[in-house]
């Protein structure tokens, strides 16, 4: 055992590697570059060690708190949305039926694209002059089209829409799975007992697949909450800051005014939100399910 | 021996003999201009081979790509083009050259004034101009001369011409006005057209203040909000760039149009445009009271800081700038160019008639505030005209002050170390 153990540790170290160059030092500058000002326009104002000040001017910033509201309504719809969806899908998915093999790579196609590539293909198709929606809803008669992506709820939508449309199939990947761990037995004893299929989804299907939805929603939140791609090609954070994103305005404030600090500090508010997010999911799962061989 | 053979070996003697790349960041050429130059340098250096690097057409997002590569000290990029906006950052923050050893005083006054103030930070000089821009009005000359108007000289006249035209037409899908008021660099220029044209501004210079809560600036928002949006544009200009709107114009789904003057050519070009030859252009309306004001945009060329050989890419900028160079991009463009022999050509007048006039508007437009902190100033602007003129029922007043305190915080960061 103690050898097998040795050997782990040196089987994990490169990914070990990899995490801390990627992740953990990215993560330890950002909040070390978030304690200063440093303005890249301003080269003479050095970099000056200002404390919580970025912190501070962050908290009273409202077009930060309104990005804020944003992106919290982005993520719970489109989390949300997703693994309804893709509950959906893994049902469907999971019958045998003609073709199933065709359907589930097709199911995964949208997830397989690119998202840069996936939102300018929404962006043409929200076009309000050559784009399919306006063609889908008002036909030809031009004169009735509206440009969805000025109005400050239907760009909203749309991002969200985008979004569900691509990773809907990532949250029913996971189900699915959840659902090929529930034994057969347990629907063919409820078949005995007189079951229909409402109460096999009831009473079986569903409070198994608990840890699953569960999965699925904690990696869309997220994941929902790093969204930057959609709103960057699709919206650039307009319509009046309607899709304005926290990862899109800390981007903003570093890379177009060069206010290296407090976008540093919006990144590390992100990052803090989103750890106490999966905290509390993990808690809520139970840390059981992420154990290996838990997930039944 | 002929001569010719001669000149071909001349660019031997005068560059470096090792073959080199120039790399040069620039935008999709829709035009056509771009490719023939660099054919052309590149047969007259044919040690020299031009990489081109395509950016974004938004001016914004042009700006976000360079300021990344910057950042990077990115050594793969020596020319670029940069924003009449730019300079004074890019400066400030040691990213653009200074190129007054090769662009001296004397060279630097071929060039329309503007241009040149523009690219000059703390007395040194950062870019040779290329383009010049301000914004114009177009209009339907055909549907102006049956409804017996002649083109508006205020913003209300406008709005009551292109309603009365509107209406009369009949014709479902036209409307009366298409500009740019997307939430970008180019909702700055169209917003301060008003504002200025009503005797406001943008900002306090001398106090490095914000000036978009004053009763002037407030009531032209205000106006762009209820009669422009409002009435007589489709919503759809809320999402528009220049190709957008003047997409709708060329449409003919337009009767006026506010574009800088490369739109001239465009609307006019009958393979692009259902309105060739019915196209008029003027100067911008104004406010009563007040006077017609031009946003001062423009292109320029300017050399990277880190470019490993800044002498071969002055070479390339040298070619790019002079006076043949921009005579031959306005006899094929129709764009206004930065050098003032250009508008004196009797070839160019002959072509593009329209460059008499030109010229006035662009010796008057007015540029954008010139600071290296104008890019978040461009930010809180662009974001409270957007919010302003969205919505119908935006409390405008709360809006502007809101957006004045956080200029004169962005401010605060310029004045001198003591007062702060």
């Amino acid at each position: 055992m103690k050898r097998a153990d040795r050997a782990a540790v040196w089987f994990v170290l490169p990914s070990l590697f990899l995490v801390a160059l990627f992740s953990i030092y990215p993560i330890c500058a950002s909040v070390r570059l978030g304690f200063y000002r440093t303005i890249l326009m301003l080269p003479w104002l050095g970099e000056k060690f200002v404390g919580l000040e970025n912190y501070a001017d962050l908290a009273t910033d409202a077009v930060a708190l309104q990005s804020l509201g944003v992106t919290l309504l982005f993520v719970g719809a489109s989390a949300t949305m997703e693994v309804l969806v893709g509950a959906g899908m893994a049902l469907l998915l999971n019958e045998s039926f003609r073709g199933r093999g065709l359907v589930r790579a097709a199911v995964l196609v949208p997830w397989a694209i690119p998202t840069v590539v996936s939102s300018q293909m929404w962006r043409y198709i929200f076009n309000y002059r050559y784009g399919l929606f306006n063609f889908l809803v008002f036909g030809r008669d031009t004169s009735r089209y509206i440009a969805p992506l000025a109005e400050p709820w239907l760009a909203r939508a749309a991002i969200i829409f985008a979004d569900v449309w691509k990773t809907s199939s990532f949250a029913a990947l996971i189900v699915l799975a959840g659902l090929q761990t529930i034994p057969d037995e347990l629907y063919e004893a409820a078949e005995v007992d007189g079951a229909g299929a409402w109460q096999k989804l009831r009473r079986i299907t569903l409070p198994l697949l608990k840890p699953a939805l569960l999965l699925a929603l904690l990696f869309r939140t997220i994941d929902a909450f790093k969204v930057f791609d959609l709103v960057f090609v699709m919206t650039q954070g307009g319509p009046a800051d309607a899709t304005n994103v926290l990862q899109f305005y800390g981007y903003k404030k570093i890379f177009a005014e060069g206010m290296i600090g407090y976008g540093s500090a919006i990144a590390v508010g992100v990052f803090l939100i989103s750890l106490a997010l999966a905290l509390l999911y993990i808690r809520l799962i139970g840390a059981r399910v992420l154990e290996p061989g838990a997930a039944r | 021996m002929k001569p010719w053979p001669a000149l071909l070996l001349l660019p031997l003697l005068v560059s470096p003999l090792h073959a080199a790349d120039i790399r040069f960041v620039t935008w999709r050429d829709t035009q056509g201009y771009l490719e023939p130059l660099i054919a052309d340098f590149e047969a007259h250096n044919p040690d020299l081979k031009i990489v081109r690097d395509v950016g974004p057409h938004s001016s914004t997002e042009f700006h976000d790509l360079l300021a990344q590569k910057f950042r990077n000290r990115d050594r793969e990029m020596d020319v670029f083009f940069m924003d009449v906006i730019w300079p004074a950052e890019f400066a400030s923050a040691g990213w653009a050259l200074p190129l007054d050893r090769f662009f001296p005083r004397e060279a630097q006054k071929k060039f329309l004034p503007a241009t040149i103030r523009a690219n000059t930070y703390a007395g040194a000089i950062y870019g040779v101009p290329l383009f010049v821009d301000a914004g114009l009005l177009y209009y339907r000359k055909d549907l102006l001369q049956k409804y017996k108007l002649s083109p508006p000289r205020t913003w209300p006249e406008l709005v009551e011409q292109a309603k009365t035209i509107v209406a009369g037409e009949k014709h479902a899908g036209l409307t009366g006005f298409s500009g740019q008021f997307k939430q970008y660099e180019g909702l700055v220029c169209n917003m301060m057209e008003y504002i200025l044209s009503n005797n406001g501004d943008l900002w306090d210079e001398t106090r490095l203040s914000g000036a978009l809560r004053f009763p002037a600036a407030q009531e032209a928002a205000r106006f762009v909000r209820d009669r422009i949006i409002g009435e007589i544009a489709h919503r759809g200009v809320l999402a528009y760039q220049e190709p957008e709107s003047l997409a709708l114009f060329s449409e003919g789904r337009a009767v006026f149009h506010r574009n800088w003057p490369y739109a001239w050519a465009e609307a006019n070009d009958a393979h692009k445009s259902k309105i060739a030859g019915q196209v008029g252009m003027t100067t911008l309306p104004a406010f009563p009271g007040g006077s017609s004001a031009a946003a001062l945009g423009g292109w320029q060329l300017g050399i990277s800081r880190y470019s490993r050989r800044p002498e071969l890419a002055w070479h390339f900028v040298e070619f790019m700038t002079r006076a043949e160079t921009q005579r031959r991009i306005a006899l094929q463009t129709g764009r206004g160019m930065a050098r003032e022999a250009v508008y004196r050509d009797p070839e160019v007048l002959e072509k593009y008639p329209q460059f008499r006039m030109q010229l006035a508007v662009s010796m008057r437009a007015v540029p954008r505030p010139t600071t290296p902190v104008y890019v978040p100033l461009s930010n809180i602007m662009q974001r409270y005209f957007s919010t302003a003129i969205s919505a119908r029922d935006s409390d405008i007043d709360r809006l502007a002050r809101h957006a004045d305190r956080e200029m004169d915080r962005v401010l605060d960061l310029l004045r001198p170390r003591a007062a702060r």
